[in-house]
């Protein structure tokens, strides 16, 4: 078993929910209080951050869509 | 704070979209639903389309707030330059000194960014009064950037008898617009201003 099939997708969208929690605040700090650091965190990390997690997302969901459909396939009778 | 934010559709809608995202991403972690269906689509709001929707007018907010003076100013090394691009008797050349062409700004932003790291890195801690003597431009004042609208074609700009006389060394960059006794430095409070007929490097 690889180290992508032994990841739980609950827990592993745990941490993509939380990691864009993080990006948003990011983003939202750059926009309330628009001076230079915030908004070069906002526009570097804080988006890293925000498409790690998206990927994450895109990742369980094919993964689970992936596994559902293995398992509707009829098993060969041989 | 909040009629600011009202007052700015950019970032009401940014701001918007991130509430939202994360309310639905609180309800995920804390109620902890079975990973079905209706689940994923909540997700993909909270994760994909509100977050996505939130950086991309977070960042045409974000562009739009680094052109203003107040971003700039935002570090104490560029107070005196801030104060002097507001007052309008200033006789510097500093409201000349964006790169101007169809990418000017984004190329201004770019040449912004160094900006930002030499002063995270080296200048942070610095006192005005050191900042002065210490920080340099990069590269001379380029006529470039002048001739951009003065051409040194027209009539009136050929009427001055220094600039006709200076013509050819003008064009070619052996005679800075900025020179002393000429227009002087962009900066004139706070730098000396390079030699005339100084030959300047592109």
């Amino acid at each position: 078993m690889t180290i992508w099939q032994r990841l739980s997708g609950l827990l592993t969208l745990r941490l993509s929910a939380v990691l864009t929690l993080i990006a948003l605040a990011l983003m939202v700090w750059s926009m309330l209080e628009p001076t230079p650091l915030p908004v070069m965190l906002a526009m570097t990390v804080g988006q890293g951050i925000g498409i790690l997690a998206f990927g994450i997302y895109i990742f369980i969901v094919v993964r689970e869509l992936l596994r559902e459909l293995r398992r509707a396939r009829p098993r060969d009778p041989s | 704070m909040v009629s600011w934010i009202i007052s700015n559709p950019l970032i009401a809608a940014a701001i918007a979209c991130a509430a939202a995202a994360a309310v639905l991403l609180v309800w995920y972690l804390v109620r902890r639903p079975a990973l079905n269906h209706a689940t994923k689509l909540v997700l993909l709001a909270g994760i994909g389309v509100l977050p996505l929707a939130t950086a991309m007018t977070g960042n045409v907010a974000g562009y739009e707030a680094t052109k203003a003076r107040q971003f700039c100013g935002a570090c104490h090394v560029m107070t005196p330059y801030k104060t002097d691009s507001e007052n309008p008797r200033s006789t510097a050349l500093a409201a000349r000194h964006a790169d101007y062409g169809m990418f000017g700004t984004i190329t201004t932003k770019l040449g912004g960014l160094r900006h930002v790291y030499e002063y995270t890195f080296h200048y942070r801690n610095m006192s005005l009064a050191e900042a002065r003597e210490k920080i340099h431009i990069l590269r001379p004042f380029q006529n470039a950037t002048c001739m951009h609208c003065h051409s040194t074609e027209g009539p009136s700009w050929n009427a001055i008898k220094e600039h006709a006389s200076l013509l050819d060394r003008v064009r070619g960059g052996e005679v800075s617009c900025a020179s002393e006794g000429c227009h002087g430095p962009a900066h004139p409070f706070s730098k000396p201003a390079p030699a005339p007929h100084q030959d300047h490097a592109p």
